[in-house]
């Protein structure tokens, strides 16, 4: 489904990423984790097209697409939940949904009846939303934006979820539920690869896991391996 | 100065001032998606109006000529994002003060020969007799302008509640890396805000021209009043410019009758200097947080 | 030496030379007025490139001070019978004191609001202008006769070459401006006004002394102006002169003294331009096949985007076109001034003078003046004794909320003097945030913070870096334009009294403090291994070296405590390195340092004691050996996880220690 080939980027001088590569097959759960700075999230950013990679390819179902603007990245069926969250503060939590399916919906009248079954479905697996539907999404919880955030990727009925840090300044026990719903979205059969810096949690849920360190892919294998590899805890810890 | 001179002046200067507040509005509206405004809007008002005056003069009926004049601001809405705005904002510069300033002074230069340079009237069907209303005299066309101005900002901010694209505008201002994020192209709003920045433009003009007429100059000096008027209000607050407006042409016109019609314009003007150090984004704007 | 004076200085005195000459070979009246506006216009656009160039912001204010500069020497003579001296001096006086007072509320504000302010100021100067008749004759203008200058009155050719002199005064007096330490700091605010101010340059101030000098220097062309032509109307100072100005200062070159010289030619001639048709073709053809040929060469080098390559093309064959079907250029000034002005922004920026210098420095390799010795050590950051361990910055329940989200939560911490303080904790922890208030960045939401026991300046980086705190940026705030030597050299301000004052900047006063300067800002590069890179500009260095040089410039203005915001971010393994080696020199200079890192190798080679901050509150602090073995501490970074396939217990001792 996704595969990204020895890429290159970074801001201004600085190359973050030198050389990453990684694989995603289609019906998995792939971790990439590793120490801050070691470039994650730029990783996603270039796979999502918010940044541009300077050298390096990145396939999405065998089209090249790390010279496409993320908005036609977006329209091939990948949903970035990004780093930090970044919902649509000033607009409801039910307008946050809804724009998440906007490739899909008409531009100007009916798309609420045709969004209403990918709603439902939303709003099934998190009950809070639809209790805040109307609510500014810029006064929700940090857990509920997190809810909100994964929700509007949902909406699009995405190939491939890229979450970015889903657990990211929340606490430990809203963590928790957040990784609940992963594992939900999991046995649903979504695609989707999970940066974390919650080590555990991400290789708890993922089929696959790559550990990434300056840059580049350091190790790579399933979790139960990895949990065996000293050089990960390393990676982590000094 | 009585109660009730002072009371006319207010009014007929409050119906004006939403003029202002309409092309401060113009503003708000491109200023959301992409922090930038068209500092030749004015020329913008004018050569719409002039162009919908054209019209009327081939004897065209108001129920074309008037949409055609706000699609011909739509129009050069666009002119100026692909002309003047465009370019700065993907080199993340301010070149678009510069450019949007020339583009005017050229559109100006273009009106100036091709309508010439003397001030015509604007034939409107709406009636010029005053109407008495709480001991104050309006005239239809005076409310007229009132009715335009609600109407369009009206209708606009339905569309961005109710449409779908109206929430992705909405969007592409809150995040606009987000909005990308969700396939919302941000150029394209960009696009969508100048072309309404335009059109309110056009409509603004075509409002006004019955009561100021038109010539190259008309929108000079009403343009410092709108930058005013969207400085005060800030330039995120829908509410806060028709208030400020409505309260700038009332100052504005109390000053005229009793310091001289000179001096007309000194209010808006020093009103937007103090403004300005005062409360940089607007009484009624946010604070900014910078990062790091 | 010689040859670097004589190229330089050389090219101006014989410029000036032939200008001065030129009405003792040429008796043509019409020359002389236009060499003599030349020279009035010159002096303007110098002025207005002090706000448009080097400040960076579009300024559209120069018309009025221009109009204010005239009339005040204009009332002046006819009101109060003064000579020329005293009434160019008032001009001079109004600019800098109107120059001021716009410039106090203007420039607190960004770029498109500044632009409207001065547009605001400038309409309101016509409109007093006009309606204030019985003071300045309203509409039907003011006129005056030129006063004679120490008894004898003045030939037309006396007064150009008075003109002249006085250009050739601001010429010098800006050249020894920007040369100092005002035009570094010029620079410096443009490239990053935020870490200006963290050095304890203050922006702001800097901005307003800029626009007044700007201004001024418009009010003295306007004396000029009005004394030249010695009838005045409000008409004259409008919206249009402004963007010719404009046009003149770009299409010059904006930045450069001969760019503002070059440009004040082209306005000058202007008028000339237009009446004469032949003329006007001949420019707009070879612009026009200028344009052609530059932005074929942008498109095919991939250079430009294609709208800078096409747009120039398009707008200079309008020109072409339009000069041959129009009956009156005159009609269409406007439309011409603006398509000449949009080419010259989109398709040359740089302006002439720019591109004529880029052209010219690969022809002539002008050699550097030689760098004096570096100043020793102990001059410039001097060893302190204060290892007393007493408490140097205190925290005390600290809080910073942005609308909902506590970033810090109630965070209390003390730094003792003398040691090496880390903060670490998952992203999101609130680390940069805390960073921040402390330096002044933010002001805090609650809670208090002490230096030395007296309260820290809130929510000014200036007034903060001036009671001693220096900081870093976890995204480089280098001045991008400006050399090495010269970053530091911004920040070494405060210590030198005779170049903070502009005039006497102005009079050349301060050249050696100017190489005090420069040995101290060598000494400290050489403190962090960059002496050899002293004139390479910030941009053109790697990004380790760049990493060094913003420690070295945080040192230089001798602080107390040291903020370090993620120095080894992005650094490869051996630039790593060699950061920690810097950083454990300043520590050994005395320097408390609080560092925030995510290398854990960093963290216990440096650090003392470390405090570990999770949700905006501190969860752990000791030495970093035992913080890493903090349960809650891993948890925090690793975290925990109910019921996993493989669920190990969390290792007690890592691989390394």
């Amino acid at each position: 489904m996704l595969v990204v080939s020895d890429l290159h980027a970074g801001y201004g001088l600085s190359e973050v990423l030198d050389g990453a590569s990684l694989t995603v097959k289609a019906g998995t759960v792939v971790a990439l984790i590793g120490a801050n700075g070691a470039g994650k999230t730029t990783t996603m950013r270039a796979i999502s097209g918010m940044i541009r990679p300077s050298k390096g390819t990145v396939l999405l179902d065998g089209k090249p697409v790390q010279d496409l603007p993320p908005s036609r990245i977006a329209r091939l069926g990948l949903a970035h939940s990004p780093e930090g969250r970044k919902v649509f503060g000033p607009l409801s939590v039910e307008d946050n949904l809804l724009l998440g399916a906007y490739r899909l919906l008409p531009r100007f009248f009916g798309f609420r009846k045709r969004a209403a079954g990918d709603l439902d479905r939303v709003y099934a697996l998190f009950p809070r939303l639809r209790e805040r539907r109307r609510q500014q999404a810029g006064t929700l919880s940090g857990g509920e934006q997190q809810m909100l955030a994964i929700g509007r990727a949902l909406m699009a009925r995405p190939k491939l979820m890229l979450l970015d840090e889903p657990s990211m300044g929340l606490a430990p026990v809203i963590v928790q539920e957040v990784f609940r719903t992963i594992q939900r979205l999991k046995q649903e059969g979504m695609t989707m690869l999970l940066v974390e810096q919650f080590a555990k949690a991400a290789l708890a849920v993922a089929d696959y896991a790559y550990v990434m360190e300056r840059g580049r892919i350091a190790v790579e294998g399933s979790p139960a391996e990895l949990h065996k590899n000293e050089r990960v805890i390393a990676a982590y810890l000094g | 100065m009585t109660l009730s001179i002072l009371a006319q002046l207010a009014v007929s200067g409050a119906l004006i001032g939403l003029v202002y507040a309409l092309i401060a509005y113009g503003f708000q509206l491109t200023f959301a998606t992409s922090k930038s405004i068209n500092f030749g809007q004015g020329e913008l008002v004018m050569v719409s109006a002039s162009f919908t005056l054209t019209l009327i003069t081939l004897g065209l009926p108001y129920w074309v000529v008037v949409p055609a004049g706000l699609l011909f601001g739509a129009a050069l809405g666009l002119f100026v994002e692909r002309a003047a705005v465009r370019l700065a904002l993907e080199q993340k510069s301010e070149g678009w003060i510069l450019l949007t300033i020339i583009l005017g002074l050229f559109l100006f230069s273009v009106a100036e020969n091709v309508w010439g340079r003397d001030d015509r009237p604007f034939p409107t069907p709406i009636s010029s007799e005053p109407i008495h209303f709480l001991g104050v005299d309006v005239t239809p066309v005076e409310l007229s302008v009132a009715v335009g101005v609600f109407a369009v900002m009206g209708l606009i901010e339905v569309f961005k509640r109710q449409t779908l694209l109206g929430k992705a505008f909405e969007a592409i201002s809150a995040d606009r890396d987000a909005g990308e994020l969700m396939g919302i192209s941000a150029t394209h709003t960009v696009m969508l805000s100048y072309a309404l920045s335009g059109m309110v433009a056009a409509l603004a003009g075509i409002l006004v021209s019955p009561i100021t007429t038109v010539g190259p100059t008309m929108a000079s000096a009403m343009i410092l009043k709108a930058f005013s008027v969207a400085v005060v209000a800030g330039l995120e607050s829908g509410f806060g410019v028709v208030v400020i407006g409505m309260f700038l042409g009332a100052l504005e016109s109390i000053a005229s009758y009793s310091l001289g019609s000179g001096w007309r314009e000194a209010p808006g003007l020093l009103l937007l200097i103090l403004a300005l150090a005062v409360r940089p984004t607007g009484v009624f704007g946010k604070a900014i947080i910078r990062k790091v | 030496m010689w040859k670097r004076l004589l190229l330089i200085r050389g090219a101006e005195l014989l410029m000036f030379a032939l200008l001065i000459g030129v009405p003792l070979a040429v008796q043509n009246p019409y020359v002389l007025g236009l060499l003599t506006l030349l020279a009035i216009y010159g002096i303007l656009l110098i002025g207005l490139d002090v706000t448009v160039g080097y400040l960076g912001q579009v300024n559209l204010a120069q018309a009025a001070f221009l109009g204010l500069g005239a009339y005040t020497a204009g009332l002046c003579v006819t009101r109060l019978g003064w000579g020329m001296p005293l009434a160019t001096l008032a001009a001079i006086g109004v600019g800098v004191l109107l120059g001021a007072l716009l410039a106090l509320p203007a420039l607190r504000l960004e770029g498109p609001q500044f632009a409207l302010a001065t547009l605001s100021f400038t309409a309101l100067t016509v409109t007093a202008l006009n309606e204030l008749e019985w003071l300045t004759g309203g509409a039907q203008g003011l006129s005056l006769s030129r006063p004679p200058l120490f008894g004898h009155l003045l030939s037309a050719r006396e007064f150009y070459w008075l003109c002249m002199a006085l250009l050739a005064l601001v010429w010098i007096g800006m050249r020894n401006l920007l040369a100092s330490q005002w035009g570094r700091a010029f620079e410096a605010l443009r490239d990053s006004p935020i870490a200006t101010d963290a050095m304890g340059v203050g922006t702001y101030r800097h901005k307003v002394a800029g626009f007044a000098l700007g201004s001024a220097l418009g009010a003295l062309a306007g004396a000029l102006y009005a004394l030249n032509f010695q009838y005045l109307q409000p008409q004259t100072f409008v919206y249009e002169l402004t963007v010719i100005l404009l046009l003149g200062v770009v299409l010059g070159g904006r930045k450069s003294l001969w760019g503002a010289f070059v440009g004040a030619s082209l306005v000058a001639l202007l008028p000339n331009l237009l009446s004469n048709r032949t003329l006007f073709e001949a420019i707009s053809g070879v612009g026009f096949l200028l344009s052609l040929f530059a932005g074929v060469r942008g498109l095919l080098r991939r250079a430009m985007r294609p709208f800078q390559a096409l747009a120039p093309i398009v707008a200079t064959f309008a020109l072409v076109v339009g000069g041959l079907l129009v009956q009156n250029t005159e009609d269409w000034r406007k439309a011409i001034f603006a398509l000449m002005l949009f080419s010259v922004v989109v398709g040359l920026p740089e302006g002439l003078m720019g591109f004529a210098s880029k052209f010219l420095s690969r022809l002539f390799r002008i050699p550097d003046a030689p760098l004096p010795a570096a100043s020793p050590l102990e001059q410039v950051l001097p060893a302190k004794k204060e290892r007393s361990g007493a408490p140097l910055l205190e925290l005390r329940d600290l809080k910073r909320s942005f609308g909902g989200v506590r970033a810090v939560d109630g965070l209390s911490m003390t730094v003792r003097a003398g040691e090496v303080h880390g903060l670490i904790g998952p992203n999101g922890s609130g680390k940069s945030t805390v960073v921040n208030v402390v330096s002044g960045l933010y002001t805090p939401t609650a809670g208090e913070m002490l230096l030395r026991g007296r309260p820290l300046p809130r929510g000014s980086l200036f007034d903060t870096a001036r009671v001693g705190v220096a900081r870093t940026f976890q995204n480089l705030q280098l001045f991008t334009g400006l050399t090495a030597l010269e970053n530091v050299m911004v920040a070494l301000r405060g210590a030198f009294p005779k170049s903070r004052s502009m005039p006497l900047v102005l009079l050349g006063l301060g050249r050696r403090e100017e190489k005090r300067a420069q040995a101290d800002a060598l000494a400290l590069l050489e403190f962090v291994g960059l002496a050899d890179q002293a004139r390479t500009p910030a941009r053109d260095l790697t990004y380790g070296a760049q990493r060094f040089l913003e420690i070295a410039r945080a040192v230089a203005r001798k602080p107390d405590l040291l903020i370090l915001d993620e120095p080894a971010a992005g650094l490869s393994h051996p630039d790593m390195l060699r950061q920690i080696e810097v950083i454990k020199r300043v520590h050994q200079r005395g320097v408390t340092i609080v560092l925030i890192e995510h290398h854990m190798d960093v963290v216990s080679g440096l650090c003392d004691v470390v405090t570990v901050l999770d949700g905006g509150k501190s969860i752990a602090e000791g030495t970093p050996a035992e913080v890493k073995r903090n349960p809650k501490v891993i948890e925090a970074y690793l975290g925990e996880v109910e019921a996993g396939p493989a669920a190990s217990p969390v290792p007690t001792a890592p691989a390394t220690a």
